[in-house]
């Protein structure tokens, strides 16, 4: 062949190579000394000039695996040797490739064809932007000619292959490395979208038709197929492409007026969930996809193979047809300009005619679930139904509904409904088999409920009753398959608690998607709720036992659940309102007694309390439904006994008669005030907490059950004020306290959830609004705590005494309970809460002593100090920090003294590595306390201003960072929760403290400069930021004292690979590089050039003449001469435009932060390598 | 309130009793539990449930803190476990004897003969030679229910 590069050599020689290679890749598939296998090929690919070996391995050699590896070898070695390749040399060798593919289209090892064809499109897209307009044409022109048929379908499916090897490289995500500029790629990924992309989508189209008919008329296979299939998947892939050049957006404010009118919504985010998004390819594309007819063709090629195929199972998962499917379910998600603007009635049109080919993918459901359970494939079914949610997402909640009316007597919700009610069905009758695809469908089928539900929500378009009647229909057809399924396996002895955990946050994702379906039809699905409620409580008054109990018991739990999704949100993190399709529903209910949503919240109430009854106890109330009421409960509470509504208009008995305006939203009053009335409250909040200490005392050990109580029920209590100020008020509640203060029994409780106990206890204290009795109540809830562990710490016979494992457990109790206390810290406690604290200093450094060897205790001390100071410090005036301080400052000695230098000898790894756990855990502690102190730095509320005797803040940082920095390896900094801990502290004391951290002793300094190495190399990119700013503030601290005549940071320096081996630099030019370096060739993270600027200035000030030096190297390693002005002239104007100046007052770093911005955008299309 | 009062039960001479009951579900990671009358440190605690609606049980899983053997129980979580006392005591160093023995410094002047080297080599190593060198050191025995092995070292410099 012409123009093809490197000398021949001798046939002996490539013989002796091919040889080579031939036996090495056998040895690779046999396994046996693969690294010395791997080495022959990687030098073939390494080699120079390996071309004519190549050609010549890829035309004579047997074995395929050779001829795969000598086609790699000639892509690596041609982009590393572009420069000295002839273009003659690389028309050549493309050509070449795919003259190879043509030629041998239908031989056996298709995967070495893809290769070949693979590597010519990587060659061609390299040479992309120097090869003239006519040869890239000229080149395909041939791929065109055999797409389109003209040479026999062989090369027809080779033509397509090599089209979709070309999009894959041209689209930035799939491309292979050329070791070349962002910008080239960004360029040829537009070139393509803009010249070619559509054209591809032609021939491919072209192709289609082309073998079509053949394929349809011949009663086999045929081996068109093949070709199909690859034109069905290159036009899916094509519309898979990330679409830049799509002009002629609507705006938004044309949009809403669209969506009113036509019901096209062009707001659609799009389907992340199942890695769908909107396709938008713009106006040019209107001619193919949309005016010529693409769609209804493509819809009757498959509607009329299916038909065809009909007798063949397995045609559906069929290369052929899962392609067909996956473009048409792509046609549906196609939106914006590619669709004329006649006010959406083209797409409407559209998406009406995929629905009415679809919908016999899924339509009649029970038929076709019951031949998917025969055998049949499933994902004709799944495809329909994610087309479903495809078209639910652009439409309107009416369109969408209305799509179907051409082909159907009933609505596309109707159909969605009874869909659904299908998939339901057979997912709880075949809950424990391995079928998934039911779930599969099923989360389809709510997302598009739930895009279609949610909507409504917001523009409050009422559905018309059918449409409504569906919803509820297939509510209850999914509560009466739950229930059934709840029954049934109510009986199964199911260990598998960790598959539970695993499911529970699936399971309430699922169950929020049903409540959103009942709260559409709320005027149905709650009453209905209501009766299955008391028929199932009312079998428990008739004292049932045995299986049925258990089976009730077991619906019940499903019902509280699903329930408790209906009536509330989760409101993680957020206040709870009342849902606003519970409050706008019910239009005709005028007296509470009436209304449903009461109706069930006092039958479930009702309920709840029998469980403070003996014997209805031990009968029914297992853990596993009390589980159930306290979290319905604990959601309840908080969205229904004060509503945010009635909680800001003062409560009284004034809502009566505030208008008649809103005399048509009676019902909603009735929500919001039905708690309120007749003093339910105090009623509610009093059974509320005699549960909760049912739970806390009779259900001994069972912990999951009590930390819900603590964590969810008693805290949802105490989070709002009207609501606390009663409970403080009730007998029950002061029981809890006393109980908590003086009794043994709720010791008998996990340690951790007593913690949770008091801060809920201690948290209501702050409610009180006299401050003596607040006091008095925290003294009477801890007082008894703090007495008994000063009692104790000062027994003479501590020390024996102390070892004892009761004891060991009853001062974890405490420390736990008080630690939960100080986290409850609130403005208002806060002094009693110091007192408690400051009676508590000595004997906690005595205990500290005296239990230095159970590293449990000393981490719950550690702990407690930690919460205590973090509570307390922003507080405290002069003096109360003096003894905080102190305390802290002995506190991190006797640690220190008992921890540093001491190795544990143990014989298991597993117990080595617990014990290294728990030093793990000590030390983020540390952290967390001196950070903690240091907040005092930023904020501070403490009343009185005099700096009497302030105590140095300083200090304690200083000693406890040479107490910690030797203990943190940079092992230990990868884990990512002490990483960032540990930054966060190291960037503030940088940024107070910088004096303080100059005198570090030279190990602590080193040790402090190699941990921010690590940091800004390796961490993420909240460690890096708290690095820079370390970094910042370091320099900034040098480049002033320097500037006012001292030494600054010259005492220290730092060693760190230069030029020539290792040498001694000053830390700022060490950083200086590192900085550079990251900036210009590594992957550097946009949003954080503000803070990498910040660090940048002060070090540029410092080091001005190492930065020119580097400035100098960059642009001398610069080959080519163009990119080398443009770095110049960024160089430049980085220091010198916007009136820079050399100092690092605000403004300054103003401007040095836009220079920055500007110089990265400039730099980084061309500097950084892909 | 005075019999109510939390004040640690035992007494200094409570060491009679090897183990004290503690509910299973109070148990920790990382606390102490006996499994199979073995004193175990508990390295993983999971809670499941006697069918749907039974009670809690408890499943520990405790490595031996003398042989390092990994022990398993279950427990119902509301009954009560056997949790050893375990005891660490700091003593100085003062010899090492020929026949594998170590002399050990008490607090109260006396000298304590009774303990062996750790088999461990690594560990046997590290005492040895730490000795060698004549660095002060004090090691930590831990001891639960009559048995006694040296657990870790420490170099508290030359006085």
């Amino acid at each position: 062949m012409q123009g093809f590069p490197g000398g021949l050599p001798d046939l002996a020689h490539l013989q002796a190579t091919m040889n080579a290679i031939e036996h090495a890749c056998s040895l690779i598939q046999m396994h046996m000394n693969p690294a010395e296998a791997e080495s022959v090929i990687a030098s073939l690919h390494s080699s120079h000039m390996p071309y004519q070996t190549c050609r010549f391995i890829i035309e004579t050699s047997k074995v395929p695996n050779a001829r795969f590896q000598a086609a790699g070898a000639i892509g690596d070695a041609a982009i590393r040797e572009w420069g000295i390749l002839i273009d003659e040399n690389k028309r050549s060798l493309i050509i070449f490739c795919l003259q190879y593919v043509m030629e041998h289209a239908s031989a056996p090892d298709a995967y070495v064809q893809s290769k070949v064809s693979a590597v010519a499109a990587r060659l061609l897209k390299r040479g992309w932007l120097e090869f003239p307009e006519a040869e890239k044409a000229a080149i395909l022109f041939e791929v065109k000619q055999s797409i389109l048929g003209n040479h026999g379908s062989g090369p027809q499916f080779v033509g397509i292959n090599f089209v979709e090897s070309l999009v894959s490289e041209f689209s930035p995500s799939t491309s292979s490395d050329l070791g070349l500029p962002r910008e080239f790629h960004e360029q040829c990924q537009s070139f393509l979208e803009m010249n070619y992309l559509k054209e591809f989508y032609c021939w491919a189209q072209a192709a289609l038709l082309s073998v079509s008919n053949k394929i349809l008329e011949h009663p086999t296979s045929v081996p068109e197929e093949k070709v199909c299939s690859a034109a069905l998947r290159l036009m899916f892939q094509i519309l898979n492409w990330d679409f830049k050049h799509t002009a002629n957006e609507p705006d938004n404010s044309h949009s809403r007026i669209n969506t009113l009118t036509s019901g096209i919504r062009h707001d659609a985010v799009m389907l992340k969930k199942f890695d769908h998004s909107l396709v938008k390819p713009g106006p040019t594309w209107n001619d193919v996809l949309i005016s010529s007819g693409h769609t209804s063709w493509l819809l009757n090629f498959y509607a009329t193979l299916r038909e065809k195929c009909s007798y063949d199972t397995l045609w559906i998962d069929s290369p052929i047809a899962v392609s067909a499917r996956q473009l048409i379910v792509q046609l549906c998600s196609l939106a914006g300009a590619v669709f004329p603007s006649d006010n959406g009635e083209t797409q409407i049109k559209h998406i009406a005619l995929i629905l009415s080919a679809i919908i016999q993918w899924i339509d009649p459901p029970d038929v076709i679930s019951a031949s998917i359970q025969s055998g049949q494939s499933e994902s004709e079914f799944i495809d329909g139904c994610h087309a479903l949610l495809s078209m639910a997402s652009l439409t309107s909640a009416m369109l969408f509904d209305n799509l179907l009316t051409s082909v159907r007597p009933y609505g596309t919700i109707h159909v969605l409904s009874s869909l659904t009610s299908e998939v339901v069905k057979i997912l709880t009758v075949n809950q424990d088999e391995e079928e998934t695809w039911s779930a599969d469908a099923l989360d389809i089928l709510l997302e598009t409920w739930s895009v279609t539900l949610g909507q409504m929500d917001g523009d409050k378009t009422i559905l018309p009753h059918d449409r409504v009647f569906a919803a509820s229909s297939l509510f209850n057809t999914i509560v009466e398959s739950h229930l059934k399924a709840a029954a049934d396996s109510a009986l199964d002895e199911n260990d598998d608690t960790e598959y539970f955990h695993a499911s529970v946050s699936k399971r309430d994702e699922r169950l929020a998607s049903y409540a959103l379906i009942a709260r559409a039809a709320a005027d149905m699905t709650v009453p209905f709720l209501v009766r299955l409620f008391s028929e199932r409580f009312s079998l428990l008054s008739q004292r049932i036992s045995g299986n049925e109990s258990t089976r009730t018991l077991e619906e019940l739990y499903w019902l509280l659940l699903i329930t408790g999704h209906v009536l509330t949100d989760s409101g993680e993190g957020e206040t709870a309102l009342v849902p606003e399709a519970l409050q706008a529903g019910f239009l005709n209910v005028v007296e509470a007694v009436h209304h449903p949503v009461v109706a069930l919240s006092w039958s479930i109430i009702q309920f709840s309390r029998q469980c403070l009854d003996t014997e209805m106890r031990s009968m029914y109330f297992s853990p596993r439904l009390m589980e159930a009421v306290i979290w319905f409960l604990a959601r309840w509470v908080a969205t229904y006994l004060l509503p945010l509504d009635t909680r800001k208009e003062q409560i009284s008995t004034t809502y009566h008669d505030d208008g008649s305006q809103h005399e048509s939203q009676f019902s909603r009053k009735i929500l919001l005030t039905f708690a309120v009335e007749h003093n339910q409250v105090d009623f509610v909040l009093d059974s509320v907490v005699r549960i909760s200490a049912a739970t806390l005392t009779l259900y001994p050990g069972e912990n999951e059950l009590q930390a819900l109580t603590c964590q969810k029920l008693l805290a949802a209590l105490v989070r709002h004020k009207q609501i606390s100020v009663r409970l403080l008020l009730l007998d029950s509640w002061r029981d809890l306290a006393r109980a908590f203060a003086n009794e043994r029994a709720l010791f008998s409780v996990n340690a951790r959830i007593q913690r949770s106990l008091a801060e809920t206890l201690v948290c209501a204290a702050s409610f009180i609004k006299d401050s003596e009795a607040s006091a008095q109540y925290l003294r009477d809830l801890l007082g008894p705590i703090v007495a008994c562990l000063v009692d104790n710490s000062s027994r003479n016979d501590l020390k024996a005494v102390a070892q004892q494992a009761d004891a060991i457990y009853m001062v974890s109790c405490l420390l736990e309970r008080l630690r939960g206390a100080a986290r409850a810290t609130q403005p208002r406690t806060q002094k009693a809460l110091f007192e408690m604290g400051h009676s508590m200093m000595n004997p906690l450094l005595t205990l500290l002593e005296a239990y230095k060897n159970q590293s449990a205790v000393v981490y719950l001390i550690l702990k407690f100090v930690v919460d205590f100071v973090d509570g307390q410090v922003v507080y405290l005036g002069a003096k109360e920090t003096t003894i905080l301080i102190n305390f802290c400052l002995r506190l991190l000695q006797i640690y220190s003294c008992n921890n540093i230098g001491k190795i544990s000898l143990s014989l298991s790894t597993s117990l080595r590595s617990e014990a290294q756990v728990e030093k793990y855990k000590d030390l983020r502690a540390l952290l967390q306390l001196l950070t903690n102190i240091c907040s005092k730095d930023l904020v501070d509320f403490s009343s009185v201003g005099d700096d009497e005797n302030t105590t140095d803040i300083s200090e304690v940082i200083y000693v406890g960072l040479h107490i910690v920095t030797p203990l943190i390896s940079l092992d230990l900094l990868k884990y990512p929760k002490l990483s960032r801990d540990y930054f966060a502290l190291v960037s503030h004391m940088l940024e107070v403290y910088p004096e303080k951290v100059a005198q570090l002793n030279k190990d602590a300094f080193a040790h402090v400069i190699g941990t921010l190495d690590f940091g800004i190399q390796h961490q993420d990119i909240d460690v890096f930021e708290k690095c820079l700013s370390a970094v910042n503030a370091l320099a900034s601290y040098h480049f002033k004292q320097r500037s006012a005549g001292k030494e600054g940071l010259n005492a220290q320096t730092v060693e760190s690979q230069g030029s020539n081996g290792k040498l001694q630099e000053s830390i700022t030019s060490h950083f200086l590089r590192l900085l550079m370096q990251l900036l210009l060739f590594e992957d550097f993270r946009m949003e954080l050039a503000g803070s990498a600027a910040d660090a940048l200035l002060p070090l540029l000030l410092c080091e001005q003449d190492l930065y020119q030096r580097l400035v100098q190297e960059l642009l001398e390693r610069q080959p080519i001469p163009a990119l080398k002005s443009r770095l110049a002239s960024a160089f430049h104007s980085l220091t010198s435009s916007n009136q820079l100046s050399s100092s690092l007052n605000r403004p300054n770093r103003q401007r040095f932060r836009k220079n920055l911005h500007e110089f990265l955008v400039e730099v980084s299309g061309f500097m950084r390598i892909k | 309130m005075s019999d109510e009062e939390h004040h640690f039960e035992s007494k200094a001479d409570a060491g009679a009793s090897k183990t004290y009951p503690q509910q299973a579900g109070t148990i920790r990671k990382n606390g102490y539990i006996v499994i199979k009358g073995r004193p175990c440190k508990v390295v993983e605690v999971s809670t499941s449930k006697t069918g749907k609606h039974g009670h809690a049980k408890c499943h520990f899983v405790g490595i031996d803190i003398f042989t390092s053997k990994k022990l398993e129980d279950i427990v119902p979580s509301s009954h009560n476990c056997d949790a050893p006392h375990v005891n660490r005591t700091d003593y100085q160093l003062i010899d090492i004897s020929e026949d594998g023995f170590v002399s050990l410094l008490t607090e109260n002047g006396n000298t304590k003969d009774d303990l062996r080297l750790p088999t461990d080599e690594n560990l046997l190593t590290q005492i040895k030679d730490g000795f060698a060198e004549g660095k002060d050191l004090v090691v930590t025995v831990m001891s639960a229910m009559g048995e006694e092995q040296i657990c870790a070292l420490k170099d508290i410099g030359p006085k």
